[in-house]
């Protein structure tokens, strides 16, 4: 047992890799730069310039406390012409058009020389003050328009790769530095700029391109979601983020706050609803199975196996509106509130439990009820084959021939072992009260996880997504884990250890 | 097949086909199928606000068969009038000759008149050919109600019919491909039945990166280019890609087969593709498929196919597995032993030989996969994820319905319409689980 225990707790180690990375590959392929989203230019206050600068500020930092400073992972496969530093430039559409850039010429540093240049020219017409002299002569307005034209263009440039784009925004700065005067500041700059681009454009090494090359990262990413920005095994050192080994689950980018807070508050609901609707369902289905597999072909066995057929078949957010349509409506039958889990003006601080239980009583049961019916009709049927199967063997039999009661034979002998199968159902439990039941909290308004994912998924909040994501598949490996022992504990014919 | 001597030996085929049609339900839910098809196939025609024929001064149109957008129709006066047939208000308008589809109404087309939810029963406006608002004659009439912007339901009834029944077939189509596939590679060669030499298999994992550099990573620009295009070129550069990455691995295959010659790189290596599919799929099992799908269908563009794509590529693993344990079971059955000691290659004998008889165990499952298929599209669309916000589905027509509770309408017919189809798959996989399981012998 010990044995096969290790064993499988081994084999956890593949599986969760896999489903980390799935995550993963997810998220960074999300389109939208989440520090966009994460800092806004209003936050910040002031004059426009300082808002900037404080943006770009604000952003730089929440790069680093994200992690968004480090290559994606572990290796990349990219064409020889592509610089293993090509990461460090964040901004996607930058980086993208040096991408084109590369994959057009293959001469990284022109490439280099020539983005390094618009940098430079950029931050050399920022400074530039025109003098109010030139107002005189060619207006004020044409003055100031030809300059915040001429800062676009260069903005422009540094997103651009096709050649067409970028000759003519080069023209019109060509054309600007030759025509007005107060240009002269940067005129040479932006001269050197189109020699860079010719340079570019006549020294192509195509060959690069069509050859791979591996880079390898240490310290990447991924590693870092994992196993934290400290020592990777004792996670000393770590400033921002422990890592997911050692339970921090990063940010999120809608509230900023960190994603296990988030999942703390919200699982409570998950974990009730989950719980009473297995406990309910099995109260239930339990029965009817048993029921009907004692008295097969019988009456109650057809209509059983019919409705539960039906009800099998019926998808669960259709019967979630139904009953919300008959039970919850001011036209029909208005017995039970429409959403939540409380009533709107909260619970008095000072009621107590049964109050409270009062309170809420309403509110939770058409949420009961959906919960309750979705997992019914597997189980009934479950129940009813396995017990079925236990029913056509030999020891019922004997007990039938030493002539006890068809009552004993059934809950005595043969409901144990018939219950062998739902043990399996009972491990699904724990995954389920962490992603919960994404439609059915949706069509309730439960604050639970299930909720919490549909608002995630809508506002592309990808860190609660992601770890919601995995941390499902570490609750279901666990899960499957439990019913392994339960199984081994509950029938002690089954014995894991190897032959 | 020997069809001439078939009446003195026993063929499995016919004698599942008997059973099958034995039960009842089953038998009877491929007719309802059959009918839900026909209406997926000819709803263009059955629901459509634009007439099917039309005699116009003289001239004859078929509006809902044209690809055109817009007819010229010469005046006497020698002046041209544009009909321009998306937007045309066709009840409106004086013809000759005029013959309706049977719901004068497309999906999701909103009509001003009868917007906010009119029931089925109730009254309903119309605007005659004068311009007067009166009362709704029979024949247009929206027969099974309308929803917010009075769009008609039975013609999103019908149109949702066709997608839901789409993404049921192409998504398991894609399921079974892969299911198929490496199911009866798991079976066959199980964990020591695939050997080859060191430096052929060495040679091919070298391969596969060398080709996904070629056709993927070199191309990436190419392809990012065709999905900004239209769905037709990504395809085709996706062949094309393929196509790329095909041959690169076979040319590596090939000089594997030298290389494998030499010493060293001569010593015979396992592959367990059993082991490797069967750890797959328990991947699968434990992965939330439910929020993968989300997840994915919220970052992807919004669209049908994507959404097949997804499904078909999260629910091959039941196909799979049962593949698995009929292979296993095949794999040493005479038929296959004689066909190895005639030299046939082994590719052949799978996919030839053993599959067509290793198929029956996953036809069960892809029904019951079509149904669940279904079941998620449907709650994707429900949540107004992944589907594009102008598609009309079954799911999106119920999340109108929970915007008003009076429009029960709008909640019970395509709730109806899905538990149906589910239903009705449902049945068939039952009724193919009983005709194909011996165990069953009446």
């Amino acid at each position: 047992m010990g044995r096969y225990l290790l064993k499988r707790i081994l084999f956890f180690i593949p599986t969760l890799i896999i489903i980390s990375l799935l995550a993963f590959i997810i998220s960074i392929n999300a389109p939208g730069d989440p520090l966009d989203r994460m800092v806004s230019a209003q936050e910040s206050g002031g004059e426009f310039s300082t808002q900037t600068a404080n943006t770009a500020k604000e952003k730089e930092r929440w790069r680093k406390k994200l992690g968004l400073d480090l290559p994606v992972f572990y290796v990349s496969l990219s064409n020889a012409a592509t610089p293993d530093t090509l990461y460090k430039v964040y901004d996607d559409n930058e980086r993208t058009a040096l991408k084109r850039l590369i994959s057009q010429y293959g001469n990284w540093e022109n490439i280099a020389a020539w983005n390094n240049q618009l940098h430079t020219l950029s931050t050399a017409i920022n400074m530039m003050i025109p003098d109010t002299s030139n107002f005189a002569v060619y207006g004020k307005n044409v003055v100031l328009d030809t300059i915040i034209e001429a800062k676009q263009n260069i903005g422009i440039l540094m997103y651009s790769y096709e050649d067409a784009q970028i000759q003519l925004r080069l023209n019109t700065l060509t054309h600007y530095a030759a025509t007005y005067p107060y240009f002269a500041p940067v005129k040479e700059q932006i001269l050197k700029t189109k020699t860079l681009y010719e340079q570019l454009t006549s020294e192509k090494q195509l060959a690069k391109t069509w050859l791979p090359a591996i880079h390898f990262y240490g310290h990447n990413q991924y590693h870092r979601w994992i196993f934290g920005d400290g020592n990777w095994l004792t996670g000393k050192g770590s400033v921002d983020c422990k890592g997911l080994v050692r339970g921090d689950f990063g940010y999120s980018y809608e509230t900023k706050l960190p994603v296990g807070n988030v999942i703390g508050d919200r699982i409570k609901w998950s974990l009730f609803f989950a719980l009473t609707s297995v406990i309910l369902a099995y109260l239930i289905s339990l029965p009817i199975g048993i029921k009907a597999a004692a008295n097969k072909n019988s009456p109650f066995d057809k209509t059983s196996s019919v409705i539960l057929f039906v009800l099998y078949a019926m998808p669960t957010f259709w019967v979630a509106t139904i009953l919300l349509m008959s039970f919850a409506n001011v036209e029909a039958l208005h017995i039970f509130p429409a959403s939540g889990i409380q009533p709107v003006t909260g619970i008095p601080d000072d009621a107590n439990w049964l109050t409270t239980i009062k309170l809420r009583l309403p509110y939770l049961i058409l949420p009961a009820i959906a919960f309750t019916y979705s997992q019914l009709a597997f189980l009934s049927r479950i129940t009813r084959v396995s017990t079925l199967e236990i029913i056509a063997q030999d020891y019922i039999r004997t007990a039938r021939a030493k002539g006890l009661s068809e009552h004993t034979v059934i809950y005595k002998h043969a409901f144990r072992n018939a219950l062998l199968p739902i043990i399996t159902v009972f491990s699904n439990i724990f995954p389920m009260a962490i992603s919960g039941s994404v439609i059915l909290e949706t069509i309730f308004t439960i604050p639970g996880m299930g909720e919490q994912v549909f608002h995630a998924i809508t506002t592309k909040d990808y860190p609660v997504i992601i770890d919601v994501f995995t941390l499902t598949g570490i609750l279901t490996l666990l899960g499957y884990l439990v019913a392994d022992i339960l199984y081994a504990v509950a029938d002690p014919r089954i014995s894991y250890a190897s032959k | 097949m020997s069809k001439k001597n078939s009446d003195n030996k026993f063929s499995f085929r016919k004698y599942a086909m008997k059973q099958f049609k034995h039960n009842k339900p089953a038998y009877v839910s491929v007719y309802i199928l059959l009918f839900f098809s026909v209406i997926a196939i000819f709803a263009p025609i059955l629901a459509n606000e634009k007439p099917l024929y039309i005699h116009y001064k003289g001239e004859h149109f078929f509006p809902a068969f044209s690809f055109k957008n817009n007819y010229y129709i010469n005046n006497a006066d020698g002046s041209s009038e544009k009909i321009q047939l998306d937007i045309a208000d066709w009840k409106q308008m004086q013809f000759d000759k005029v013959v309706w589809a049977p719901i004068p109404y497309t999906p999701g087309k909103s009509d001003r008149l009868n917007s906010g939810y009119k029931s089925p029963g109730g009254e309903q406006f119309f605007k005659d050919k004068s311009g007067a608002v009166v009362p709704i004659p029979g024949r247009f009439r929206h027969i099974l109600g309308t929803g917010s912007r009075g769009d008609d339901l039975m013609a999103g009834l019908i149109h949702g019919a066709r997608i839901s029944l789409t993404i049921g077939f192409i998504s398991m189509a894609i399921a079974t491909l892969i299911g198929l596939f490496l199911g009866s590679m798991a079976g066959y060669f199980g964990d020591n039945k695939l050997t080859t030499s060191r430096g052929r298999f060495w040679m091919v994992v070298l391969g596969i990166f060398v080709a996904w550099f070629y056709g993927f990573q070199a191309r990436q620009f190419v392809l990012q280019e065709a999905i900004k295009t239209s769905g037709f070129t990504l395809l085709l550069q996706l062949l094309f890609s393929i196509i790329i990455v095909v041959a690169i691995i076979f040319l590596f295959s090939q000089l594997g087969r030298l290389v494998g010659k030499l010493p060293w790189l001569n010593n015979k290596v396992n592959i367990p593709v059993d082991g490797l599919v069967s750890r797959t799929i328990e991947i699968f099992h434990s992965m939330p498929t439910f929020i993968l799908i989300l997840t994915i269908a919220a970052i992807a563009r919004p669209s049908l196919t994507n959404i097949m794509i997804i499904i078909g590529l999260t629910s091959w693993t039941g196909i799979a597995r049962l593949t698995r344990a009929e292979f296993l079971r095949i794999r040493n059955l005479e038929y296959i032993q004689a066909a190895r000691s005639l030299g046939y290659n082994e590719y052949t004998i799978m996919f030839k030989h053993a599959l067509p008889n290793g198929m029956a165990p996953a036809l069960v499952s892809i029904a019951f996969g079509i149904a669940s298929a279904i079941l998620v599209e449907s709650s994707l669309s429900f949540l107004g994820i992944g589907v594009p916000s102008d598609v009309v589905t079954w799911g999106s027509l119920v999340n109108d319905g929970r915007e008003k509770f009076s429009a029960w309408w709008l909640v019970t017919y395509p709730g109806l319409a899905i538990f149906i189809t589910v239903t009705v798959y449902n049945l068939i996989g039952e009724g193919l689980r009983d005709a194909l399981d011996p165990k069953q012998k009446r």
